[in-house]
Order: C-alpha cells, then sequence, then structure tokens
C-alpha cells in the first residue's frame, strides 16, 4: 500500500522578544539548545521519523543562522529530488501587512502556503513550529486523525494546575461537555476552570487533509487573518469536527530566557534527557568534526553535559557545555549554558550565568546570576577582570 | 579527453592479521582509533586537505563495513562534481575472478578506473597508517625532482630498520637502493608506503609486464626494483612528523594511550588539518552525578555513571554506577553494567560487561573483547 503522503508547513515566525539578546541576529528556530542542537532539529527530526520529505517553511527576517544551520536540508532527508525538498519563504513584511491590512501580502501568504500543498500532491498537511520543544510522533497523530474521521487535529498537552503558569503566548483547548476530544474553542489560561486542575496547552500542531487546508487557508486569505496557523479553523469550531490529540512526552515553550535555560537544565534529569533526545530516532542535527572531548587530570564534572571537542580542565557542575569550549584550569561553572565557542580562563568562576557562542572570560572573572535573573553574555563579548563586559 | 592533474588510490584490503578479534570481521583500515576514527579516516582525510579530490579506495579482506564507512565519500566532502571517493572491489571476468595479488596487482587490475580519470600522476597510499601529511608537499617535489616515482619514507630507530623496506638513497635523496627487511640495514629511511608515479609510465610497466612474466605483483618487492634496475629516477621524500602503523593490538593501544596527551604531535583540535569521519548522530555526553573522568576521551552519546581514568570513550558508551575503567579503549555502542572492572583492555564496539565482571590485562597484555562480545552475567543456572 502507498503511504499516505504528508506535506508539512513549518511557521518559524515567532515571537523572541523575552528571549533577547540570544535573538538578537538569529531566530527562535535557530537557537543552540541541548549542546549540540538547535530549535529547529527537533521539528525536522519529527518529520524524518515520519517519513515526510518535504517542507516549506515561513520565516521572517533574512534567516541568516536558519540558513546556516539546515543548508539544503539533506541532514534531514530534505533533499530528495524526487518528490521531496526544501521550500524557504521569507515573509519580511508579514507584521507589518497585518497591521496595515494589506490585503494582497496577506493573499499571497496564504497564496504561497496554498501553492506548495497543491505542488507537493500531498494528502495530509502538518503545520507546526519551533518554539514548542517536543519530540513528536506524527504518524500517530495521523493514526488518530483518520480513525476520528476529524476535520482537523490538534496536538495539545495536559499541564497541572496550579504549578503550571501559562503565558500570554499560550492558547488552551476546551473540549465539548460530553468530555470528548472534540474541541469547541480556543482560550487564554485566565479562562480556564481551575478545578480541574488540568491546563490543556495547545502545541500549535496541527494535522489535517490537504483539501482541507485549501478549503480553510482560501477562506482565511479572502477574510484578511493573521498568519496564525491557529486562525485557520479558530472561527470554524462549530462547523466542523476539530479534535484534541494528547501528547504525553516533554513539552516546554521557549518564549522566555527563563524558559529557555529551564528547558536546557531539564536535559539533566534523565526522564527529561531519554523522553526528548533519546526517544526512538536519535534528534538529528548538522554534524560536525570536532575531536573527541577531552578531560584532563585535574578536571572535577558532575551532573553536566558536553557537546564534542571541548577541553575541560576545571570544575564543572550542573552544566551544559557546547562544542569547542575550553575550559581552563581552576575555573568553576555551576548551573550555566556555554555556547559553542566560549573560553573561560584559569580561576574563573560563572553561576546562572549563559554564555552565548565565542564568548571570552579572561583570569579570574565572576559572574553571577540568580536562577530567577539568568545573566547572559552576548555572543563574541570579551570580559576580562576589572574591565567588565566588554562587547 | 578531461584530465586531472593527480589521482589518489588508497589500498585498504588489509587484513592486519595481527590484530586478532579485532579484524576477523573488518579490515585493518576500518579498525577504530581515537574515539571517533577508523584508521582510513587519516588518508582519506589527507588527501581532502592536500586537495585530492578523486579518490579510489580499494577492498579486498572483509570489506563491508569498510565500504558501508566509506560510501560516497560525502564525509569527507568527496562528493563533489568534478571529484568522488569509488570504492573498487575485485571481480570476476572472462579471465575467471581476480583478487588483488599483491599491491601493484590491485593497482594494475584497477587501471581502466585510472584512465577513466586520466591522470598524470598517481598516489598510492596505504589505508592502515595514522598521519598528517600535505600530499602536496611531495607532489612539488616531486615535480621539482622530475622523478619517475617518489617514495614517501619515515626515519626510524636504526636497530628497528630491520622491520621495514628500507630505502638507500645518495646524496641527492635518489634511490639507489631497496632492500626489504634488511638484516644489516644500510640507512633508517623506511618506506610509508607512500608513493607517486607517472601513470603513463607505470602503466606501460605494468601492461607489458602481461605479455612478459607477470612478475610486478608488489611495489616494493618487484616495481622498484624493476625501475632501479632500469635506471629509472626514483627520489625519496622523507616525512618527519608522526606516522604510526598500529600492526598489532598492543600498539593499537598503544598509539590510542599516547593519542590521550594534549600535546601529541597529532594536534587532532587544529581545524586547518581536520581529521574528518562519519558522525552519528547522538545526543551530548551525560557525566551523572556519581560520574568521575580524568586524563581520558569521551565523545557524543555517552552516558557515564562511573569512574573513568585514562582512556578513550568511543560513541554512545554507556558506564553504569560503581564501575571502573582504566587505561582502556571502549569502542562504540558498548554497555558496561555495574560494578564492573576494566583495565588495560579493548572493549569491541557493542560488547557488553555485564554487572560486577572484571576484564583486566596488563600493560604488555592488553585484553581484548571482541565485537559484539559478552561477558559476565551468567545465569543461575551455570553458577
Amino acid at each position: 500500500m502507498k503511504k499516505h503522503k504528508i506535506s508539512a508547513i513549518l511557521n518559524l515566525k515567532e515571537d523572541d522578544l523575552r528571549l533577547l539578546p540570544l535573538t538578537e541576529k538569529r531566530s527562535v528556530s535557530s537557537l543552540p539548545f541541548g549542546c549540540r542542537y538547535r530549535l529547529i532539529d527537533f521539528p525536522f527530526t519529527s518529520l524524518h521519523s515520519a517519513s515526510i520529505d518535504s517542507a516549506a517553511f515561513f520565516i521572517a527576517g533574512n534567516g541568516r543562522s536558519l540558513h546556516d544551520h539546515i543548508r539544503s536540508g539533506a541532514s534531514w532527508g530534505l533533499d530528495s529530488s524526487i518528490g521531496g525538498g526544501l521550500f524557504p519563504h521569507t515573509e519580511t513584511a508579514i507584521r507589518e501587512a497585518v497591521e496595515m491590512e494589506k490585503v494582497d501580502q496577506i493573499n499571497s501568504f496564504y497564496h504561497d502556503q496554498i501553492h506548495y500543498v497543491m505542488r507537493s500532491k500531498s494528502e495530509y498537511v502538518v503545520m507546526m513550529g519551533s518554539k514548542m520543544l517536543c519530540n513528536i510522533d506524527i504518524q500517530a497523530v495521523l493514526r488518530y486523525h483518520q480513525e476520528k474521521e476529524a476535520d482537523v487535529t490538534v496536538v495539545y498537552k495536559n499541564m497541572t494546575q496550579p504549578d503550571y503558569v501559562g503565558s500570554e503566548d499560550e492558547t488552551y483547548l476546551l473540549f465539548d461537555d460530553q468530555k470528548t476530544d472534540r474541541i469547541t474553542s480556543l482560550v487564554s489560561f485566565d479562562k480556564l476552570d481551575t478545578k480541574t486542575k488540568k491546563a490543556p496547552v495547545n502545541m500549535n500542531i496541527v494535522i489535517m487533509t490537504a483539501e482541507k487546508f485549501i478549503e480553510l487557508a482560501t477562506q482565511a486569505g479572502k477574510s484578511k487573518l493573521k498568519s496564525e496557523t491557529m486562525l485557520l479553523f479558530k472561527d470554524h469550531l462549530d462547523k466542523i469536527n476539530v479534535v484534541g490529540y494528547e501528547y504525553t512526552g516533554y513539552l516546554k515553550n521557549i518564549n522566555s530566557i527563563k524558559n529557555y535555560f529551564e528547558a536546557n537544565m531539564d536535559m539533566l534529569n534523565e526522564t527529561n534527557y531519554n523522553a526528548l533526545l533519546n526517544r526512538g530516532d536519535s534528534i538529528i542535527t548538522k554534524v560536525k568534526n570536532g575531536a573527541p572531548t577531552f578531560y584532563s587530570k585535574d578536571a572535577k564534572v558532575k551532573n553536566s553535559q558536553f557537546a564534542s571537542d571541548c577541553l575541560v580542565e576545571g570544575e564543572v557542575e550542573n552544566s551544559l557545555i557546547f562544542r569547542k569550549v575550553t575550559i581552563a584550569k581552576d575555573a568553576k561553572i555551576n548551573h550555566s549554558i556555554i555556547m559553542q565557542g566560549s573560553q573561560i580562563g584559569e580561576g574563573s568562576s560563572l553561576e546562572y550565568v549563559i554564555l552565548d557562542k565565542g564568548v571570552r572570560i579572561g583570569e579570574n572573572v565572576h559572574l553571577k546570576g540568580t536562577p530567577d535573573d539568568i545573566k547572559v553574555i552576548k555572543k563574541n563579548t570579551v570580559v576580562e577582570p576589572k574591565r567588565g563586559v566588554k562587547a | 579527453m578531461r584530465k586531472i592533474e593527480t589521482l589518489a588510490m588508497i589500498l585498504a584490503g588489509g587484513q592486519g592479521s595481527r590484530l586478532g578479534k579485532l579484524t576477523k570481521e573488518i579490515a585493518k583500515p576500518a579498525v577504530p582509533f581515537g574515539g571517533k576514527y577508523r584508521i582510513i579516516d587519516f588518508a582519506l582525510s589527507n588527501c581532502v586537505n592536500s586537495g585530492i579530490k578523486n579518490v579510489g579506495v580499494v577492498t579486498q579482506y572483509q570489506p563491508r563495513e569498510l565500504n558501508s564507512h566509506v560510501g560516497n565519500g560525502a564525509a569527507w566532502g568527496l562528493n563533489v562534481h568534478n571529484g568522488g571517493a569509488t570504492i573498487l572491489q575485485p571481480y570476476a571476468s572472462v579471465d575467471g575472478e581476480k583478487w588483488f595479488k599483491g599491491t601493484a596487482n590491485a593497482i594494475y587490475q584497477n587501471s581502466s578506473f585510472i584512465d577513466q580519470h586520466n591522470p598524470d600522476y598517481v598516489l598510492v597510499l596505504s589505508g592502515d597508517h595514522i598521519y598528517k601529511m600535505d600530499y602536496q608537499k611531495m607532489l612539488d617535489f616531486h615535480k621539482l625532482k622530475k622523478a619517475a616515482l617518489t617514495v614517501g619514507v619515515i626515519p626510524v630507530p636504526i636497530d628497528e630498520a630491520p622491520r621495514f623496506g628500507i630505502m638507500n638513497t645518495d646524496q641527492t635523496g635518489r634511490i639507489i637502493e631497496f632492500e626489504e627487511k634488511p638484516k644489516e640495514p644500510k640507512s633508517n629511511l623506511a618506506s610509508m608506503g607512500v608513493y607517486i608515479f607517472d601513470w603513463a609510465l607505470l602503466k606501460k610497466y605494468l601492461d607489458e609486464d602481461q605479455a612478459k612474466r607477470r612478475e610486478l605483483e608488489d611495489f616494493g618487492k618487484d616495481v622498484i626494483p624493476s625501475y632501479l634496475s632500469n635506471g629509472e629516477n626514483i627520489f625519496a621524500y622523507a616525512f618527519t612528523d608522526y606516522w604510526k602503523d598500529v600492526g598489532t593490538i598492543e600498539s593499537l593501544w598503544e598509539a590510542n594511550m599516547e593519542f590521550l596527551d594534549p600535546t601529541h604531535a597529532l594536534n587532532i583540535r587544529n581545524s586547518d588539518w581536520r581529521i574528518y569521519s562519519q558522525n552519528p548522530s547522538a545526543p551530548p555526553q551525560f557525566l551523572t552525578e556519581t560520574s568521575k573522568v580524568n586524563d581520558s576521551m569521551v565523545v557524543d552519546g555517552c552516558y557515564i555513571a562511573g569512574e573513568v581514568t585514562h582512556s578513550i570513550l568511543s560513541h554512545n558508551v554507556k558506564v553504569g554506577k560503581g564501575s571502573v575503567v582504566e587505561n582502556s579503549i571502549i569502542m562504540a555502542g558498548v554497555t558496561i553494567g555495574e560494578n564492573v572492572t576494566i583495565k588495560y583492555a579493548i572493549i569491541g564496539d557493542n560488547a557488553k560487561i555485564h554487572d560486577g565482571a572484571q576484564v583486566i590485562g596488563q600493560e604488555k597484555e592488553i585484553m581484548v573483547a571482541g565485537y559484539n562480545e559478552e561477558i559476565g552475567g551468567q545465569t543461575d543456572e551455570e553458577a
């Protein structure tokens, strides 16, 4: 039997204000994560695992950092010359177009998506983003969608109240009174019933038939809707059958420095590490050639993760260290994230700090943040003692 | 007709029988080294770094793993429109089956592949050695000397010279005599198995030999003496950096242990002359609360809850709580249970060392667990 062909639309125009300065020169989708990944690796790996070999992605800005990472898409099997491929769309002015109600431009956004779906000759369309960090089995969602004979299937995760604190950029699902999985509305956190203790957070992953997608996107284009995925069907919930698929794996909304930091630290917990990084197929990323990481005679390392090509002579605890990082003797690193190519000099100490790529910390420099106020050092900064932080 | 300057031919058919279990099912060039490499990566990377983009890899003995490792050469950047890596294996024809009888014979049997590239020079390499070498410099030397053949040589301690093929040269570096494993060596210049031939001339020798006694089977034993007796210009090109032939279990272990030294001559972290390899996707290395890792190299996918000292851990190695790994090489995918002791050992790919097991060798007697071998973990019935 021929497999159902699925095409993918990745909406990567994600809000990054609360992730500054990490997102100054990169999109949320190209944020480094977990020692050796970028956030885009997670949706791309899910596509690969579901044998999806074609994807269109929509970005704002020039996407240099993202393009540099994904190149031809070959790492994720997205470069097939037969019926596959990666189709980038740059929508520099889409936000402005929506605000200014520039109909032509909004129309063209939906037109591009419809065009892609028609050309891909796929039977189904999956739509997702990159900031809802997860490891989703798309084929399982499709099987559910087919079995339920739904028009649209939306993926969600039940978070537990009151531990879970919602955020403005999230929506939650309300189901119909019959306690089925049929979704009746999308609401904000404060509209949730606190008695149920459940917060079914919408993961912005949606699957539907190509036919349904073309129908909904055509309507959205006509009615000048913003470019968000959910808006495609939000106003039609009473007319069409939209159901929820419950995801039970690891999920984090990477929408702030705090959440970004916590998600990385979550990987030091074996349950989370296994759920996100070690489930089924490994997460695929662009491979790099580096030497093995070397831990010297003096190195003291506990509860930490490392990529390859590092040189570790100091103390590292509860931290994540990316590729090509050097940590000199008597340096102490705790509760920190050190990105690619950073160097930490002798006798320096870091606590609750994120070093972006290529930061150089001199000798005897002491930087300290707190769990609620993570200190972020910008890319390529040189930090010397006394003279302080210099960009 | 399209023409290229240099075609590299890597001879990777060697068995390496003295590596015992480690080469029972794979050829020596495919033996893992340094945590994330295989021995052939050095020759392949040297080619790419020297600007040579056309490479034939001649395989014969247990070639499956080696062939899949080399693939289309993409890992070394060889999958480009004017280059490529090609696996060359013995084949059957109307003349019968044609196993490669020696180094020169392997080149002769692949003449049509070489002619298809139409090179001026053929660089013949061995896939067995660990070194970083700029072949372009050797080629410049070859052209400068207007040589018919240039042989890469490495000075070895004179008391070790009887183990090698020794080149005796005149004062200009011209080779005047070749002695295979001489009892009383006249020089200490050992052949590295690196040759640059003028292809047209070599082809003439190999072709004509087919009508004669068919004796040109091996470069050292047959071709060089034949060139010498005809007065062809053969020069020795001296290479003085790190070069290692890991022929035995002990020398493989020793080379790996030397490699741990951060000041090692191979300077593996130098990004100007990178050694490339296949890089599997694996999660970051995880050193847990109970781990203690010192003086060791570790790569992606490792999970360490025990103690690791002066050892090399390859991809996806798991070391359970209470286990001790010392002075050892642990190859990819090995699972080490809890309270295991491993000292002076080489553990092959995907081996399983069960709880409480001991694998303890000595410096001069390295213990080896073969690929997929299981140690310990006996059931109650057996005990």
